[in-house]
């Protein structure tokens, strides 16, 4: 009849006696694994009580615990820090032990979409383009342009950012005569036959208010007066005004490719941190766990033993014994089991919680402003003159 | 296909079974097996030299007492009580007992005859002993019936037998 041994009180652990080998070799782990058993198992009752286990069990139950304390510390981390891990390089052996330097690169890279609406910045290429303005032609295709012109795929559209169709600038009209200014000065002094006294530019000296205000009243003027330039620009389709009387002219406009602005690769980030997965954090070294980390991972050892044993003893509601059945503590040990471990996790990150950039932060200011109130009692000499 | 009572679990129950009984429980009593070979009888089947036994084994069990009762037998008041032994199996394997009605099980200073012996306590129904395999060792329809199930206990109803009626000395221990 097979007959498998359990826990009798000694255990000699020994690499690979863990399920995943991570921390085997570590000197630390090794003399702590075989005092993680004696203490779990008599935190368990033994020995006046047999527990229906082997070393095995206690080893694999204290790697997940050096596991869990790891993966929380460095989730912790990972969550603290992430917008300055973001896009980081993945080739890192581990950032464990390094002490990570805030940034502003995921900040600015959100912020780049914004830029790139705006035409100040961001990472989306705008192109240039231009088509030959046809006499009396008014209306123009500007899909059709794409297509033909701007190699774009057949699925894929242009959005025009910024079209150069606008009057000449007032200010090349400054002197101009005919702008209706009085500022031309040529046509008075021929009026008065003094053209042949003037020289061929005169100019005056005007304070910059009247400037501005001469070249507000030109551009006033051609709204006004004029067929103005301008154009309305609908799904791609550009008008313009005022109807062209020559062929030849060109109409230059700026434009994004939309299948640059979809593009969800962020630039520069290609093979760096995409998600906390994988954040180059590697399982703890267990030597350097502090004696208070050791102290949380001795105590989730022990739940999760509590709760494997539970399994153990629950796999049969009942056991039988010659002539009755006895029913085992099985559901209170996983109750138990289940009820500390989520109150040691809740214990460890509340603990990493109150360690938080934010939270340490505040205690500082906190801490200045009852200084400053402390100090405020110091009585404070008066200085006399 | 049988996944329950492998002979691992068979093992945890037997595990349990003796911390129960042997740790916890903790009743013994001491084992007279009848010695047949050794019994010699007349022509009406009556012993000549009084009933002979083997070696006395120290064994744990269950017991389950009844409240004894006396009764008058020609003109003198008998004690009676029936008892119940309840012997892990293994135990009486590892001792090597085979349990048969007859036998004698001493209680404190008391000495009951056994009367009934009852094997039908299987864990998950079966009893490894009965693979049901050919004569190529295989069964046509599930392998591996041997690894499954046990017989747990062996219950031995019993009765008040009186010391001098046993005719066993305290000094034969």
């Amino acid at each position: 009849m097979a007959n498998i041994s359990i826990y009798d009180g000694t255990s000699l652990f020994y690499p690979g006696a863990t399920p995943f080998g991570f921390y085997d070799n570590d000197y630390q782990f090794q003399t702590d694994a075989d005092k993680v058993v004696t203490f779990s198992a008599r935190r368990l009752g033994y020995p006046i009580e047999n527990i229906e286990l082997q070393d095995l069990n206690f080893y694999a139950a204290f790697e997940e615990a050096v596991t869990t304390y790891g993966n929380e510390i460095y989730a912790y981390k990972i969550r603290q820090d992430y917008l300055s891990l973001e896009g980081t390089p993945t080739n890192y052996t581990s950032l464990n032990t390094d002490v990570i330097q805030p940034n502003l690169s995921s900040i600015i890279r959100m912020s780049h979409q914004y830029g790139t609406e705006a035409g100040v910045g961001g990472t989306v290429t705008w192109h240039t383009g231009s088509l030959v303005v046809t006499q009396d032609q008014q209306n123009y295709d500007l899909n059709l342009w794409a297509q033909d012109s701007a190699s774009i795929s057949t699925t894929d559209r242009i959005e025009v950012k910024r079209v150069f169709f606008e009057a000449p600038p007032a200010i090349t009209r400054y002197f101009d005569p005919y702008a209706g200014t009085g500022t031309g000065t040529a046509e008075m002094m021929d009026t008065f036959g003094w053209g042949d006294k003037s020289p061929a530019i005169s100019f005056m000296m005007m304070p910059m208010n009247y400037d501005l205000q001469k070249l507000q009243a030109i551009e006033f003027n051609d709204q006004i007066r004029k067929s103005q330039f301008t154009f309305e620009l609908v799904n791609n389709n550009i008008r313009i005004f005022p109807i062209p009387k020559v062929s030849g002219g060109k109409l230059r406009f700026e434009y994004i490719k939309e299948s640059d602005r979809n593009s969800i690769n962020a630039p520069g980030t290609s093979g760096g941190v995409s998600n906390v997965s994988n954040v180059p954090y590697k399982n703890p070294t267990y030597s350097e766990i502090n004696s208070i980390g050791r102290q949380w991972i001795f105590e989730y050892t022990l739940a999760l033993v509590k709760e494997v044993l539970g399994y153990v003893r629950g796999k049969y509601g009942t056991i039988p014994i010659p002539g009755a059945e006895v029913t085992l503590n099985h559901a209170d040990l996983i109750a138990a089991a289940t009820l500390e471990k989520g109150a040691l996790l809740e214990r460890l990150r509340g603990y990493l919680e109150e360690t938080s950039r934010e939270k340490l932060l505040e205690r500082r200011a906190l801490e200045a402003d009852y200084k400053q109130k402390e100090l405020s009692l110091v009585p404070q000499p008066i200085f006399i003159g | 296909m049988s996944l329950y009572g492998e002979s691992r679990d068979i093992s945890l129950f037997r595990h349990i079974n003796r911390e129960l009984m042997h740790d916890i429980i903790s009743q013994q009593v001491i084992y007279y097996k009848y010695n047949l070979e050794e019994n010699t009888v007349n022509i009406y089947g009556e012993t000549t030299s009084g009933r002979i036994f083997q070696e006395p084994v120290i064994l744990y069990t269950i017991i389950e007492r009844n409240d004894n009762t006396a009764v008058l037998e020609d003109g003198l008041p008998t004690l009676n009580q029936k008892v119940v032994f309840k012997f892990l199996r293994d135990d009486l394997v590892d001792a090597s007992v085979l349990v048969e009605e007859g036998d004698i099980v001493q209680w404190q200073n008391a000495y009951w005859e056994i009367d009934n012996v009852i094997s039908n306590q299987y864990v998950v129904g079966k009893d490894p002993l009965y693979p049901n395999t050919d004569s190529t060792g295989t069964n046509p329809l599930e392998s591996g019936l041997e690894n499954f199930g046990t017989s747990l206990s062996i219950i031995c109803n019993a009765h008040y037998v009186p010391a001098d009626r046993v005719g066993i000395d305290k000094q034969r221990l």
